[in-house]
């Protein structure tokens, strides 16, 4: 029972990290906490239901689309509300994040109405023997894909010259400035990343949970303790703290209790905020400019 | 962060000054007027407003004026409440409930301020979020005297309906003159200045000999009295609260939307952007009742871009430039 508990919280820590990185790389890069981050997650899981529902498109077929829909909005929200706004305060961000996801969910509401709908793969049923455990297909694959994409985004920041960009625009932004870097569309580049990112975890995620327009809300406790865990605007501190959490979450429900899931990660979270504020993994300098 | 907002303030006018305090002399008569001639609906939607001034005037303290962004200050609501009800619920009497309310408010603030409050911005912002929601769990762990995930039925009151709501409309009007005039009080105190001194910059009070660590925590020990005693009486008044309606976390959040339409820091910021908001989300809601929430959010967004400073700023700039343009003739 505790090796199944293990494998099902690691696997499900995967898929809480690929939802983290997009929220962590837009608060380290330019110090904005993004509260409708999980809205991008619930509406990258309404694509794929949708391409699902419409055309029978396979999840991980349709992850490309529900991606690329989330960065077209995330750029736009990026471009035309919130680049304006953080020139005058940066928390003033949160509040108009919270705006926009009151927003979105509320537009999902009245264009999906508030039922619950599912997902169901052709292989939803399917499981794989591993370790002695039985593991569904489904969530090898969520946290398969997700530590695919995790270190694709890793190595795009390092490798490619706009992810350097990226990475130069969260260190110094006046140095960056200087070197010719564009403030502004990085600041729009990243948020499209993030809530690309955030897509795909929903399309993974629209496989595992039901979709909900409220689906959102059971990933905001994760998302703000492992971005805390790994360290802000860290990618990898952000995978790693990812399955951590997972394993954590799972140990606290075999251990204690499912009730004390909640109470452990937020204890967790923090002990973490309090005695090591640059998280587990991180570097001081990262979200600094708040 | 809000410090360069306050150093383009210009110098106050002083012709507005007996303007504003007719005014507020005729909204305090109106206010005390207003249950004799109102229906049931709108005295309930009133003592709601009246009921967020107080906590958007304990967010004042710590937001406005020390520089602390505590986004889920609707802890110490759920603090107030629990404390009045489980006190009631062992047989107190409803004053020393509301008492009860204040003072387990005030000190739980006072402990976790230590620790919490050498958070710097949004650190601080998120950890308070936390314990917003980290208190849900333990008041549901705890059960007991709290009533758990069940939540807890107060004893009901032996007054009749109208009277014991117009008494807690008034309760709660006392509320909001009382933490209107702390916080102008606290304005005019050597703590007021210390606070502001940490608000423009921590680092340069601490050289001029504050002791900002008291001074931030004795600030976030007001701000939740305040806010305690709102979610105290509010208790009483619905009579049955559960950790989720009790702990919500819209509550702080909405409340720092008051703070920001009103604008932060000034006295009567809070006292505007409550009525504004409450009574255009209570129209929208009646007009809107599938779409309310979407306009609410196209609302706050808009306000964040138009009049990050507030109504009352943007109001008076846009005045300035109007008359800079034709009065000069």
């Amino acid at each position: 029972m505790l090796a199944q508990a293990t494998v099902n919280g690691i696997l499900l820590g995967g898929l809480y990290g690929l939802a983290t990185v997009g929220f962590s790389m837009v608060w380290g890069v330019m110090g904005v906490i993004n509260l409708a981050h999980t809205s991008f997650i619930m509406l990258g899981a309404y694509v794929t239901y949708f391409l699902f529902e419409k055309l029978g498109m396979d999840p991980i077929v349709s992850m490309p689309f529900a991606m690329a829909a989330m960065f077209v909005l995330g750029y736009g929200i990026q471009r035309f509300i919130l680049n304006g706004v953080i020139r005058t305060s940066l928390l003033l961000s949160l509040v108009v994040t919270f705006g926009i996801d009151l927003v979105l969910t509320d537009a999902t509401i009245l264009a999906f109405t508030s039922d619950v709908r599912s997902v169901n793969a052709s292989y939803a049923s399917t499981s794989v023997a591993m370790f002695g455990t039985l593991v569904p297909l489904v969530r090898l694959l969520a946290a398969g894909m997700s530590l695919v994409l995790g270190v694709a985004f890793f190595v795009f920041l390092r490798r490619a010259s706009l992810g350097q960009a990226i990475l130069a625009t969260a260190l110094d932004r006046e140095m960056s400035n200087l070197m010719g870097i564009n403030p502004q569309k990085v600041f729009a580049l990243t948020a499209g990343a993030g809530a690309a990112l955030a897509g795909a975890a929903g399309s993974l995620s629209s496989m595992l949970f039901p979709v909900s327009p409220t689906m959102g809300v059971s990933f905001i406790a994760a998302v703000f303790v492992i971005t805390v865990l790994g360290g802000i605007g860290s990618v990898e501190g952000c995978i790693v703290a990812g399955f951590l959490y997972g394993l954590v979450q799972a140990w606290a429900a075999y251990f204690l209790g499912t009730s004390y899931q909640e109470i452990v990660a937020f204890a967790l979270f923090l002990a973490v905020l309090i005695l090591r504020p640059q998280g587990l993994f991180g570097r001081a300098f990262f979200g600094e400019h708040a | 962060m809000s410090g360069t907002a306050v150093l383009e303030r210009p110098a106050k006018v002083p012709v507005f000054r007996p303007v504003v305090w007719m005014a507020v002399a005729v909204g305090l008569v109106v206010l005390c007027l207003a249950p004799l001639g109102i229906s049931a609906y709108w005295l309930r939607v009133l003592t709601t407003v009246l009921m967020y001034v107080v906590i958007t005037q304990g967010l004042n303290v710590i937001v406005g004026i020390t520089g602390y962004h505590a986004f889920g200050n609707g802890v110490f609501f759920g603090i107030g409440a629990y404390a009045c009800g489980s006190s009631m619920a062992a047989g107190a009497p409803f004053a020393a409930g509301v008492l009860a309310a204040v003072a387990v408010s005030a000190a739980c603030a006072l402990i976790l301020g230590w620790p919490i409050l050498r958070l710097k911005g949004h650190y601080f912002a998120i950890a308070t979020v936390a314990l917003n929601l980290a208190a849900i769990q333990i008041v549901i762990q705890i059960g007991g005297i709290t009533g758990g995930a069940q939540g807890l039925a107060l004893p009901l009151s032996t007054w009749e309906p109208k009277p014991l709501y117009v008494a807690i409309y008034y309760l709660m009007l006392a509320g909001a003159v009382v933490s209107t005039a702390i916080v102008a009080l606290l304005l005019k105190l050597p703590l007021g200045f210390a606070l502001r001194a940490i608000r423009d910059s921590e680092r340069a009070a601490a050289v001029m000999g504050i002791d900002t660590t008291k001074a931030k925590v004795f600030a976030w020990a007001i701000s939740a009295a305040m806010t305690g005693f709102a979610g105290g009486v509010w208790a009483y008044w619905i009579t049955f609260i559960e950790p989720s309606s009790a702990f919500d976390p819209g509550v702080g959040v909405k409340a720092y939307i008051m703070l920001i339409i009103g604008g932060m820091g000034s006295i009567l910021g809070p006292v505007i952007g409550a009525f504004v908001l409450e009574i255009v989300s209570t129209l929208v809601w009646g007009g809107f009742l599938k779409a309310h929430q979407l306009i609410l959010g196209l609302l706050i967004i808009v306000i964040c871009i138009v009049a990050p400073n507030g109504i009352v700023d943007a109001g008076t700039r846009l005045a300035r430039s109007w008359r800079s343009r034709h009065g000069a003739a």
